[in-house]
């Protein structure tokens, strides 16, 4: 009789150590959901969330302080976020805080980001609306990367072409006289150099990264399980290269021609006369000269994108950092 | 011919199989209870297995996590790693192969009990001096085996975890805060509870097969083995059947 | 519970009444038109050879087994025709002594014969239990096994026990499922022995299922033949002995 109490025991304690553990797993798994526990209300609006889904977390300064409760589609062009939110940052976060939608690493889940801003503003309440930014979409970002690029090559391309003709027939100079020619030539290759110039530095920054991303530091270190963006990534960059390339190539012709031109000007010689026989080239050149400023604009601007993308937002400033110092050093 | 004959026998035994098993519905709910004899099989069937599924459990974790380390290095993500193992264990390592070595340890005592209870009449003794031997041995082992397997899955996950947390110490160095919450940071309910829930089937088939198989033994102390043996045959691959049929539920509840 | 089924039948007189059993297993008839009177206080023999049905006649006796036709009545009842409760009350005052003693691997001789007490009779303390069950294991002469487990025990220890645990009820009517069978002659003539001694002290009535010899000459007061499923012959072990129907005589060579 004894001893069967005692297995009853046993057995009560064994039982009571397995129900500890589940409900501690639950609980553990229930408070990243913020299930439990004191909490708040904040909602925001979007145009686009981009695959958020409700559980996602929340940050604040990088703090994760809640998560998602709900998605509901108010409208055609309209989507609420509901957010939970802990209360211990009740009296930190205010309304004018901007809430934008990001990605947890490259490839990570999406996560829901509350920036504060350096300004004065209300705290804010249960329920409130924050404003939205809209999200840069790295997708894109790589897509119109991509377009200019192949762009880029296309225009250096023709470029090319005619700079061979020009080359080849003595008939351009008639354009010599067209100092506006001249000088949108001179912008263009200053251009020219500067896209190169950004170009090499972005390409030299995003081996440095994806050799980090091989040795598996940082929070990168997601990046590589999606091979699709690596592989992406690395197009882009071949894609950066090849364009260089051809710039360099472009931009060494370019300089002859204007070496040339500078020459010829001083020198005063007129053999301009035949290369009115042929009015198309110097309107394919402007074109020319038209196209690879905007694909150079379009690529500065993409640089600059990608500057403050998150990804390598950390690595330019360090190097401005680092400039800085070096600056100061001086 | 021979294929006609085995598919006859192999109908014949999953019939038998489901009138033994839904007679268990109809007799737990009527009195009398067997509540002593519950308690004291919960015993036996829970919580002496507990040192054997744990050592297995938390070799399982050692071993799972050592297993995967060299290939979390390869692609970089080693710091994943107590949440993959999390993942494999609270899913599926922890309930299959605790319901495995369950039915090898319990399974096989309970069709081997029960055999030669029927061989050496004891089952008709029982039912001659008043008790309803289904009652008596069946129900209470089978609701045993259904109440104490996910008990001890549960363990089991907490000492795999154990294991694996120790694995991931052993080349790197995590703290136990650290693991626990990338643990369960990984983890959602819904990869909990089914996980939970399929182990009381698991645990139900167990006694069941092992009831069946031992009640319906034949004459002889050969017949006894036979009971044993197909209890453990039939029990783990009825384990895996479940298994299948579980995460295809989950799977169309939208559960995964 | 008991009370009504304590009407008091004197000697000499009927205590149970078995009449055109039938009972077939697939196409292999094994009772074919059995009837029997077991009357009280009298060790009635049922000889036969194995696989005659003896087996199946006591287990449809004790409700094992359903016959597919006949009756059985004790005490006003027929056993075919009770449900599990009414059953459990007959089988309160008919005890069986199994072949193979189906003792509890699992519990000791005392939780053994513990086992039908505390199973037919919820109402009874453990001082009394305790007491009941010494008076048992007395009877059988094994008082010093109460904390022992059967598979310690030798085989006629075992059969003993068996039979204190079958006493324990005190039955009126004791069904033996071939007693002597695997046991030395020596320990088999104790046995029967024991059975005597049993009839004689609780004023028992028996019926024995037995192939064996020494059983039927010893303990039976009348004997039965159980041949082709049917009571071929019945009467004292020295009348059967001088038949000279051939089908009778082969049993006693």
């Amino acid at each position: 009789m004894a001893k069967e109490i005692i297995n009853n025991i046993k057995l009560g304690v064994f039982v009571l150590a397995s129900l500890f553990i589940i409900i501690l797993l639950l609980y553990m798994i229930g408070r990243n959901r913020n299930l439990f526990g004191s909490n708040y209300i904040l909602k925001a609006t979007f145009e686009n969330i981009q695959g958020l889904k409700a559980g996602n977390n929340v940050r604040f300064a990088g703090i994760d302080v809640g998560t998602v409760k709900k998605i509901e589609i108010k409208n055609d062009t309209l989507i609420e976020v509901i957010m939970i939110i802990d209360k211990k940052v009740k009296n930190i976060i205010r309304k004018n805080a901007i809430v934008s939608i990001g990605t947890d690493g490259l490839v990570g889940n999406k996560v829901v980001n509350i920036i504060a801003v350096k300004k004065e503003g209300e705290i804010a309440k249960s329920g409130d609306f924050l404003p939205t930014k809209r999200p840069i979409d790295t997708d894109d970002m790589i897509k119109i990367l991509q377009k200019t690029n192949t762009d880029a090559s296309v225009v250096a391309e023709n470029l090319k072409y005619t700079t061979t003709q020009i080359n080849q027939s003595n008939i351009v100079w008639s354009i010599l006289r067209d100092t506006l020619l001249y000088k949108s030539l001179q912008k263009s290759i200053m251009n020219i150099h500067l896209i190169t110039e950004n170009a090499n530095e972005t390409v030299a920054d995003i081996k440095k990264i994806i050799t980090n991303v091989k040795n598996g530091k940082g929070t990168l270190g997601s990046i590589v399980s999606d091979t699709t963006i690596a592989s992406n990534l690395n197009k882009a960059i071949d894609q950066i290269h090849s364009v260089g390339k051809t710039t360099d190539t472009l931009i060494h012709n370019i300089n002859k021609i204007s070496l040339e031109i500078n020459s010829k000007i001083e020198n005063g010689n007129n053999i301009i006369q035949s290369l009115l026989q042929d009015s198309m080239i110097p309107i394919r050149f402007n074109n020319s000269l038209k196209n690879i400023e905007s694909a150079s604009n379009g690529l500065n601007q993409n640089m600059e994108a990608l500057k403050h993308n998150f990804l390598f937002r950390t690595y330019f400033k360090k190097i401005e950092k680092r400039k800085s110092t070096e600056d100061k050093n001086k | 011919m021979a294929q006609a004959i085995i598919i006859k026998r192999f109908l014949d035994e999953l019939g038998d199989m489901s009138r033994f098993s839904s007679r268990f519905f109809i007799e737990w709910f009527k009195p009398r209870y067997e509540i002593a004899e519950f308690f004291k099989q919960c015993y036996i069937i829970g919580y002496k297995s507990l040192p054997l599924i744990g050592l297995t459990g938390f070799i399982m974790g050692l071993v799972l996590t050592m297993q995967l380390r060299p290939s979390m290095v390869d692609y970089g993500v080693e710091s994943q790693l107590p949440a993959i193992v999390g993942i494999a264990i609270v899913r599926e390592i922890g309930p299959v192969i605790t319901a495995l070595i369950f039915a090898g340890k319990i399974g096989s005592s309970i069709g081997a009990e029960l055999g030669s209870m029927k061989v050496t009449e004891q089952i008709d003794a029982m039912e001659v001096s008043g008790t309803n031997p289904y009652k008596y041995l069946v129900v209470s082992r089978v609701l045993a085996t259904t109440f104490m397997l996910p008990v001890l899955a549960i363990l089991s996950d907490g000492i795999s975890l154990y294991g694996s947390y120790l694995g991931v110490n052993i080349k790197g160095e995590t703290s136990s805060l650290l693991f626990w919450t990338q643990v369960t940071n990984s983890l959602e309910f819904y990869d909990v509870l089914p996980a939970f829930i399929k182990t009381y089937f698991f645990g139900f088939a167990v006694g069941m097969i092992g009831c069946y198989k031992g009640y319906n033994s034949s004459k002889g102390t050969e017949g006894v083995g036979h009971s044993a043996n197909s209890a453990v045959v039939v029990s783990s691959v009825t384990i895996f059947i479940l298994d299948l049929l579980a995460v295809q539920v989950t799977d169309l509840l939208g559960f995964n | 519970m008991i009370s009504e089924l304590q009407k008091i039948i004197k000697d000499n007189e009927t205590i149970m009444s078995i009449s055109n059993l039938y009972k077939s297993f697939g196409s292999n008839n094994v009772l074919t038109n059995f009837s029997l009177d077991l009357i009280k206080g009298e060790n009635t023999i049922v000889l036969g050879k194995s696989g005659s049905g003896k087996s199946v006649l006591i287990k449809c006796i004790i409700g094992l087994l359903k016959p597919d036709s006949g009756n059985i009545e004790v005490y006003n009842k027929n056993i075919p025709d009770l449900n599990g409760a009414e059953l459990d009350k007959i089988r309160a005052k008919v005890g069986f002594l199994f072949q193979s003693n189906a003792l509890y691997d699992s519990m000791t001789v005392k939780e053994n014969l513990e086992f039908p007490l505390r199973r037919h009779w919820l109402k009874v303390t453990q001082k009394e239990v305790n007491k009941m069950v010494e008076e048992a294991l007395e009877d059988v002469g094994l008082l010093h096994t109460q904390e022992m487990m059967p598979a310690e025990l030798s085989g006629g220890m075992r059969k003993r026990i068996a039979l204190a645990r079958t006493l324990i009820l005190k039955p009126e009517i004791i069904l033996y499922d071939e007693p002597t069978t695997g046991l030395d002659p020596i320990t088999g003539k104790e046995i029967i022995n024991l059975m005597n001694e049993i009839k004689i002290k609780y004023n028992t009535t028996g019926l024995i299922i037995s192939h064996d010899m020494n059983c039927v000459r010893l303990a039976g007061d009348r004997i039965i033949i159980l041949l082709e499923g049917k009571c071929y012959a019945s009467g004292k072990y020295e009348e059967l002995k001088t038949s000279e129907n051939p089908k009778i005589k082969q049993f006693f060579n």
